[in-house]
């Protein structure tokens, strides 16, 4: 894989000339994505799975061909995938609607997004469930330990595949039998992994895996919650409407199986359509190439950070990680940082707890950090000039 | 939180002229509001400041950033204390135009705002004043003043001086523009016109403003009682009469139209110079242009 001919691909890259190290927020979209979804505008533009005329009928083949394209990606089947809005939706999805009359413990880390955290803290305010925390080493690792705390009343893990604050994996395989040995299940946020890494569900062994299409060259407002049949057949209703029923009476409800009776409404077909370019695209770019070219990355973004004189990088630099760190620079706050590099070089970059803050207090940047976070269209050379820039900019401190 | 104080002001002036900073201002509206209160400011607007300005002060000295960054609140602070030192001086400055026509006050000197709002200002069409000096000379000074109005009194002084002291060399013209505000304004002015028919318009000019706070107060009693070396009957003939009030009323309705709104208004060849202190402009002016 070659990144420099990748970039081609990208029209804001080359539009803009940015150096764009924010891709954990989300990615860039690829030409072939934008114009596959431009596409069922201009050329479908009906609803699938209701009308009959020729329009829906082939707006129907494409969407479940997306379905299709986006299982096989993650390595599940069609009928195991449900489309949402996002990852955050998928996460709300399982945690708001599991039963949890016979188990009522959830177990999750500080590490996580608030995205997997904020539903579980209010199921646990209104006393629906009890929360447990792993134990996170000060260099981000989980202590394996802490792995007691899943017993045989946990209903339910909840873990990052990999965070969006060190770019760290968790240790899942553990992680899962643990949790698959007390009888509870496994939620995975693959935010950051599923566009990073070769993540394949049956492989993973979790119950489900919820992931957003923006941040893998993906459109926004499309996600998807993986989840095994048996797995579907334990969650409660969620959001209901449309479609989600085989028949109604006033007295009666007959549900339909999953994935449609977690899809109410009228679809994002076009979101699912672009998402499955994006899958297409980066299975062509091939995972375990983009993983190899982050890890590289990765390498070269931390020996620049850490030749900078005290600079502070967070999490372990010795474990794998993706192409993300989240460092900061001695009398310099992370805002400003972050806001001149962009005024000195045109380098994006986050800044501030990430919408993980416990993570955040918990690998010490409660205050903030500045986060680099690369994908498959990023070069050694624009990590020359982050390199460069970076020191500049500690110098002021 | 500091920045949030001065950016403030220049937003919301840059507001005025351009949509793109109105969000800036609103949010520094906000800052300013929330630090007033005792809460932390949480627009951000302060880091986005402090970073663009130490990025393009790196681009030139990065040991200047450096410092910037290091004493920014105290450099601020500095800011802070020069706008409010600015922001006096406007004060001042505006209030000095209100009260004397020019923003230095009594002393005169250079203007903006009367030098924008005067620069309208011209010569009437046609004027017909009272001459002194030399009416061939390079020099004209015109004014247009009022008997009853304290500072056409105030510039009195140096107007005679200059007339003594130039003689030839300056062509002086008197010309009444009584403001209605003042009292016995149009009186006095038709008194001024009578007595240049006994070619003792100097002399009564003198006496007239001598007693100007007399006048104020009692009036065309007062006009008659300086009148002492004029012919009483021809002077009351010429009052009672009403032979200047058709002129005078074409005089002033003249200045009006050509934009002369208060007085003193002087004309040095036809710059115009307005106000209590105008006198010390036109006196440099004159000076000036006699290469003095």
């Amino acid at each position: 894989m070659d990144a420099n001919k990748l970039r081609a691909d990208f029209p804001v890259l080359q539009s803009s000339r940015a150096i764009y190290f924010d891709s954990a927020c989300t990615s860039l979209k690829p030409r072939a994505v934008i114009d596959a979804e431009a596409a069922y505008y201009s050329e479908l533009s009906a609803c699938a799975g209701r009308s009959h005329h020729a329009l829906a009928k082939r707006t129907d083949e494409k969407f479940a061909a997306s379905r299709e394209r986006i299982a096989k990606f993650v390595g599940a089947k069609p009928d195991e995938l449900v489309f949402t809005k996002n990852t955050s939706e998928g996460l709300n999805l399982v945690i708001r609607s599991l039963n949890y009359s016979s188990r009522k413990k959830v177990v999750a880390t500080p590490l996580e997004h608030h995205s997997l955290l904020l539903p579980i803290m209010e199921q646990k305010r209104r006393g629906i469930v009890n929360m447990e925390m792993l134990r996170v080493l000060p260099d981000g690792t989980i202590d394996e330990a802490s792995l007691s705390a899943i017993d045989r009343s946990t209903a339910l893990v909840a873990i990052h595949h990999t965070t969006n604050t060190t770019g760290m994996r968790a240790p899942l395989e553990k992680i899962v039998k643990a949790a698959h040995d007390a009888g509870a299940m496994v939620l995975i946020d693959g935010a950051q992994g599923v566009p990073h890494s070769r993540v394949d569900f049956r492989k993973l062994g979790a119950d489900f895996l919820a992931f957003s299409g923006h941040k893998m060259c993906g459109p926004t407002g499309i996600g998807c919650l993986v989840g095994k049949k048996e797995a579907f057949e334990k969650l409660d209703t969620f959001i209901v409407g449309g479609e989600t029923v085989e028949t109604v009476s006033l007295n009666e409800v007959k549900w339909k199986a999953a994935p449609k009776r977690f899809e109410a409404g009228i679809q994002n077909y076009a979101g699912a359509i672009g998402l499955a370019a994006a899958c297409d695209y980066l299975a062509k770019a091939g995972m375990e190439n983009i993983e190899k070219h982050e890890r590289e990355m990765a390498g070269k973004l931390i020996s620049a950070i850490q030749s900078i004189p005290n600079s502070t990088i967070y999490g372990s630099t010795s474990a794998p990680r993706c192409a993300l760190v989240s460092f900061n620079l001695k009398g310099v706050p992370p805002h400003q940082a972050a806001l001149m590099a962009d005024s000195l070089s045109k380098i994006a970059l986050r800044s501030g707890v990430f919408c993980a803050e416990p993570g955040a207090n918990a690998l010490g940047f409660g205050k903030g950090a500045v986060r680099a976070s690369l994908y498959l269209y990023n070069t050694e050379e624009e990590v020359r000039t982050f390199a460069e820039t970076m020191q500049k900019i500690a110098k002021i401190g | 939180m500091v920045l949030c104080f001065i950016a403030l002001p220049v937003f919301l002036v840059l507001s005025l002229f351009s949509a793109k900073y109105r969000p800036f201002a609103k949010r520094a509206i906000d800052c300013v509001f929330k630090t007033a209160t005792l809460r932390p400011c949480d627009t951000g607007l302060d880091e986005e400041i402090k970073a663009a300005s130490i990025a393009g002060i790196m681009k030139i000295s990065p040991a200047a950033a450096s410092f910037v960054n290091r004493h920014i609140e105290a450099i601020s602070l500095v800011f802070i204390l020069l706008m409010l030192l600015s922001v006096v001086f406007t004060a001042e400055g505006l209030y000095n135009y209100w009260a004397y026509g020019n923003c230095n006050g009594k002393q005169g000197g250079f203007c903006p705002i009367s030098d924008i709002t005067n620069a309208a200002l011209k010569v009437p069409t046609t004027v017909n004043g009272i001459f002194a000096g030399n009416q061939s000379a390079n020099v004209t000074v015109i004014e247009f003043g009022c008997y009853t109005c304290p500072y056409t009194k105030e510039a009195e002084a140096v107007v005679r001086n200059m007339i003594s002291e130039y003689g030839n060399r300056l062509n002086y013209v008197y010309e009444s523009f009584p403001i209605q505000e003042h009292p016995y304004s149009r009186e006095a002015a038709l008194a001024g016109l009578c007595a240049n028919d006994e070619g003792k318009y100097w002399d009564y000019r003198a006496a007239v403003f001598a007693r100007q706070e007399d006048l104020r107060a009692n009036g065309t009693s007062v006009l008659y009682g300086i009148a002492k070396g004029l012919n009483l009957t021809q002077f009351d003939s010429c009052m009672a009469g009403g032979k200047h009030d058709v002129q005078l009323q074409k005089n002033t309705d003249e200045c009006a139209a050509a934009g002369i709104y208060g007085t003193p208004t002087f004309f040095v060849n036809g710059k115009p110079y307005v106000g209590q202190t105008a006198i010390f402009d036109v006196q440099k002016e004159v000076k000036r242009l006699l290469g003095e």
